[in-house]
């Protein structure tokens, strides 16, 4: 800590021969600190506070009892006292015009930008009330109480202080510091309501405190003999302008904020300065107006964040969220140490015992009365009343802060003669505040057993349900034509989706935003690491235990699951890195990272397939995605190449595929029976199914490139009863007709089955396991890896006669039948290029033919037992991984 | 401009929901009469058997939008086809009212979302609703999927479909519901 304060003392001006201002060491080297004073003072102090913050942190037990502020206070006391006995005077003040600058618009900012605006806007109502009516209310009385006590004379005659000074003194006391409350509060994890009531207050109340300082402080300068009704009009007047104009410039600095972070799609490495520079000027724009800048700056932060989140890249959110944490961390660390610091400086105290003590008890007592009194008549109109043990918080909670120390630094002593009074009272105040009241806080809230944050983590419910109440009650209003919150919440939210998001988000980003599915995307995401966590092994839905890494001889489709699910967590980590703010969890998830670097898969990057038939823009996070679709591939296709070898080295590559298809069908039908998973099944005993063949040959016709691999795929499907209740499910499919004429030729075929009109619409998603985890944009990724394995699968080759060969099938009853049957699973399941490659192929399916007729014959019945099953037994398709074709362009 | 003299049954029944609501009666009668001044008849003291089509009230220019206005209809109204008697609007104002009781508020919530009304949110009732939050923005998969979700994540009894209680439950789980 020494260091800094060395080098600090040369520049002092007025103090002799500094010992560290060493002379010129000679020609070659000069000393030039005069240059670099100021940042490396600058520095210095961040640097210290920094390491201060470590220090604290070595030892657990007394941060866990002592806020971090607290003990930064104490830090400040330290130094100041040890630059006040080696420099013989106090340096290094809290400046006014730095804090109002510089330390707060970061905090300010910081919390606007992460405020939860859906609760904050629920609770506007009760947060406005306390901090207009309780502001006004606390000034007030704090003000009048001191003059009375004055009145009676219990002050020293040293406190020359009319009306007007105490009221001055009183607005700026009374307020509510944000600085403080969040660092206090941030360690005490109440439940979120009350925190944003207490946090809210405290940086809504800015415009009533500026208000009202200016309004004293020109009062007392003017002499309270010369104030006339006038002023008192301009008074409130001036209320509304400071802090309607003060939203307003934060409203419209937010507008704008959003509409250049929609034109950024080039410059990405510059999203996260506009985000910066915009909040920042509008703290200056309200500023340099008089208006309430942190009012400004807040709502910038609430009202761009939705917009300006969707537009900027993922990479780009994380940097703002990082750097705006550091820099407000850095701001709060500096504002509490220059407080101890400040308050060294004994210089400018002038104490008075009565003075500081009124203050210290009417500030608690009106405080506590103001928050019974209001919360009184707010219970009425709350569905949830805040109970006696909130209220009893709320007025504790109410912590002053640098605001406050930095307002009656601001104040003119020649005008305000007690000013020096007021400085001692304030700084004690501050003190008492941060550090008594932030260190009993907690054992508080512990004792009164207030209700805790809970931890729990969002679910799909209550997102679904809330959305679906706010219909409803919107609904409800409308019909009742009661216009309240709800009717304008609904106006807002249509107005937004209507216009708003569509002038200020990208047209990608609007696309895809759909809450309900964003949601269920990061509790996917969020499922997948708690199965990592389980080091491997899921208990999920009643299934099975499954390896964490597959065996290459039984790969079964859950593995092959859980490989999707541990990957695509992998991939998409930092979705949720967004939503945690505490430092704490941040640790959590890089632990969680690097469980997921070690279990992963290991990248290789294979650009090749990427281009081939869609073109996307590389973006990091697709490549990552197709990198892993990739993988999984890959390993399908390895594991499918030592099964093939193991059991049927000997078989062609068209059988192989058509007993691809066939086993999957057998599969199905078996599974239906005894209703277990099957994972190895021999599908040497099956024989082919000829149906399917038309729709087969479709593929094979949509695969443009050509590999020479000469790997069959074989995908098991595991759980045909799940297929079919998907089928069911995918309402679409059930209405249109199934197709009961054999077509004549394969191309009316082909436009006339049912499927083809659906087809494009679904192959949006490939697979239900893997929707859960790719979005909405991997689509193309998918297709491509699907399309590489099917060019892998299938040489391209003229396949005729396979229609004609469906015509000729003997059993032309069965052929409408078992299409239906087919039908959904088309849609659903991965379709094996099965085609002929070698002239013989008809022949032998058409011999095949004779013995596939009793086989076909259960279908159906179990097909109906998937439709009764659908409706009634709990669905769990989750492990089920459902193949869809790819898009035809 | 005759008395208004509201039923008691009604007066009861909204005491009953604590709606305190004394003072806003009358502009309730008021707002209900606008609805259909042709209708309505001012005179109340002979509980005239009167109705409000449901065509009126899914009429209504707020209403275009909202995906569940014929529901809400439905289940408010004592009839079941949206056709509502001052009863049934008084109904509505109170369970919207601030001061209804939670479990209240739930019952009707949950009544909303039984599409089929066979007291338990099955999948298909989810479907549905999550069909119109969407505005049919998802495809049937993803619907399933969404909808399975849920149902997993709220059926305590794991029967696959959400009864009463697991909707209270889950809505006692959610501290910020409700409001």
């Amino acid at each position: 800590m020494q260091p800094p304060t060395h080098p600090a003392l040369p520049a002092s001006p007025g103090n002799g021969t500094p010992p560290g201002a060493s002379p010129a060491p000679g020609s070659l080297l000069r000393w030039q600190w005069r240059e670099v004073q100021a940042p490396c003072l600058v520095a210095a102090w961040i640097l210290v506070a920094s390491l201060a913050k470590i220090v604290f942190q070595l030892s657990r037990k007394v941060t866990s009892v002592v806020p971090e502020s607290c003990l930064l206070i104490l830090l400040g006391l330290g130094l100041g006292g040890i630059v006040r006995a080696i420099a013989k005077r106090a340096e290094y003040q809290l400046e006014p015009s730095m804090f109002f600058l510089f330390l707060l618009p970061p905090i300010v900012l910081d919390s606007g930008y992460f405020m939860p605006s859906r609760l904050f806007f629920d609770n506007i109502g009760t947060i406005l009330t306390y901090a207009v009516i309780g502001t006004l209310w606390n000034s007030f009385t704090t003000g009048a109480a001191l003059w009375g006590v004055k009145q009676v004379g219990l002050m020293e005659e040293g406190v020359e202080a009319g009306l007007m000074d105490f009221l001055l003194f009183g607005s700026l006391i009374s307020a509510v510091d944000p600085v403080a409350v969040l660092a206090v509060f941030e360690e005490v994890h109440i439940n979120e309501t009350l925190f944003i009531i207490v946090f809210g207050e405290s940086l809504l109340n800015d415009a009533v405190t500026v208000v009202l300082y200016k309004v004293f402080n020109s009062f007392v300068e003017m002499g309270p003999g010369h104030v006339q009704a006038t002023d008192y009009l301009k008074g409130v007047a001036a209320f509304f302008v400071v802090s309607l104009g003060g939203t307003t410039v934060g409203l419209l600095f937010a507008f704008l904020l959003a509409l250049i972070t929609r034109f950024t799609k080039r410059v990405r490495i510059i999203e996260p300065l506009f985000v910066f520079l915009l909040a920042y000027m509008a703290y200056l724009a309200a500023e340099m107006v008089s208006l309430s800048s942190i009012l400004a700056v807040t709502f910038c932060g609430i009202c761009c964040k939705k917009y300006v989140e969707a537009n900027i890249s993922q990479k780009s959110r994380t940097t703002v969220k990082y750097t705006m944490k550091t820099l407000a961390s850095s701001s709060e660390t500096i504002i509490f140490m220059f407080l101890g610091i400040s308050a060294v400086d004994i210089s400018k105290w002038a104490w008075d015992t009565a003075l500081v003590l009124c203050t210290l008890i009417f500030i608690l007592f009106f405080r506590a009365v103001g928050v019974v009194l209001q919360t009184w008549v707010l219970n009425r109109f709350r569905l949830i009343p805040l109970d006696r043990i909130d209220q009893v918080v709320m007025s504790y909670g109410g912590l002053r802060g640098a605001v406050a120390f930095a307002l009656v630094i601001l104040l003119d002593g020649t005008k305000v003669r007690a000013k020096d009074y007021f400085v001692a009272t304030t700084i004690v105040v501050v003190f008492f505040t941060v550090l008594v009241q932030g260190l009993t806080i907690k054992p508080l809230v512990k004792w009164l057993k207030v209700k805790r944050r809970d931890h729990h983590k969002p679910t799909l419910n209550e997102e679904l349900h809330e959305h679906a109440f706010d219909h409803i009650l919107a609904a409800v209003e409308d019909v009742v034509g009661h216009h309240g919150y709800r009717y304008w919440r609904d106006k807002w939210d249509q107005f937004d989706k209507k216009y708003l998001s569509q002038l200020l988000m990208r047209k990608s980003a609007y696309r895809i935003k759909d809450e309900i599915w964003d949601v269920y995307y990061k509790l996917n995401i969020r499922d997948a690491i708690s199965f990592v966590d389980q080091g491997g092994h899921v208990l999920s839905a009643d299934r099975l235990m499954l390896p964490s890494l597959p065996s290459r001889t039984s790969m079964t489709e859950s593995s092959v699951t859980n490989l999707l699910r541990e990957s695509g967590s992998g991939a998409c980590l930092d979705l949720q890195v967004i939503d945690t703010v505490r430092s704490r969890r941040d640790k959590e998830d890089a632990v969680m990272h690097h469980v997921l670097c070690g279990s992963l898969y290991k990248p290789r990057r294979r650009y090749k397939a990427s281009y081939s038939r869609h073109f996307i823009p590389p973006d990091t996070q697709e490549r990552q995605d197709k990198e892993i679709f990739q993988q999984n591939m890959k390993r399908r296709l390895e594991t499918f190449k030592s099964t093939k070898h193991n059991v049927c080295s000997a078989k062609s590559k068209a059988r192989l595929k058509k007993d691809g298809r066939k086993k999957k069908n057998s599969a199905g039908n078996a599974e239906l029976h005894n209703g277990k998973p099957r994972q190895n099944i021999n599908w040497q005993q099956t024989a082919s199914i000829l149906v399917t063949v038309d729709s087969d040959e479709e593929e094979s016709d949509s695969s443009e490139t050509e590999k020479e691999d000469d790997e069959g795929i074989i995908f098991v499907a595991r759980a045909t009863d799940e297929i079919l209740r998907g089928k069911k499910v995918s309402g679409s499919l059930d209405v249109c007709p199934s197709p009961c004429i054999i077509p004549p030729s394969p191309t009316s075929a082909e436009k006339e089955l049912p499927w083809k009109g659906d087809q494009d619409d679904l192959a949006v998603y490939i697979s239900s396991e893997t929707t859960k985890i790719v979005p909405v944009d991997m689509q193309s990724a998918w297709n491509q890896s699907i399309s590489s394995l099917e060019s892998i699968a299938s040489p391209p080759g003229a396949e005729p006669g396979l229609h004609a060969k469906i015509l000729a099938c003997p059993a032309l009853e069965e052929g409408p039948k078992s299409e239906r049957q087919m039908t959904p699973e088309q849609h659903i399941c991965f379709q094996f290029p099965s085609h002929p490659s070698r002239s013989s192929r008809p022949l032998s399916d058409g011999s095949l033919e004779r013995t596939e007729q009793p086989e076909l014959q259960p279908l159906m019945a179990p097909e109906d037992h998937g439709r009764v099953s659908t409706s009634t037994g709990p669905s769990s398709s989750r492990w089920l991984i459902q193949f869809n074709r790819p898009t035809r362009l | 401009m005759s008395v208004i003299i509201f039923s008691l049954f009604t007066v009861k029944k909204v005491c009953n929901y604590k709606c305190q609501a004394f003072p806003s009666l009358s502009r309730l009668f008021y707002r209900y009469r606008d609805l259909a001044p042709q209708l309505v008849p001012l005179d109340y003291t002979n509980k005239p058997d009167v109705k409000l089509p449901y065509e009126l009230i899914g009429s209504m220019p707020e209403l275009k939008d909202n995906p569940f206005r014929q529901r809400i209809a439905e289940v408010f109204s004592a009839d079941g086809e949206g056709n509502m008697t001052l009863d049934d609007f008084l109904d509505m104002f109170s369970v919207l009212s601030e001061m209804a009781p939670r479990d209240l508020k739930a019952y009707y919530a949950f009544k909303i979302y039984d599409f089929n009304d066979d007291d338990y949110i099955c999948k298909l009732d989810l479907e549905k609703t999550v069909n119109k939050l969407t505005r049919n923005e998802l495809t049937p998969e993803e619907v399933c999927l969404v909808c399975d979700k849920v149902i997993d994540e709220a059926d305590q009894d794991n029967d696959g479909k959400l009864s009463l209680e697991d909707f209270q439950h889950m809505i006692v789980r959610a501290p910020d519901f409700l409001r």
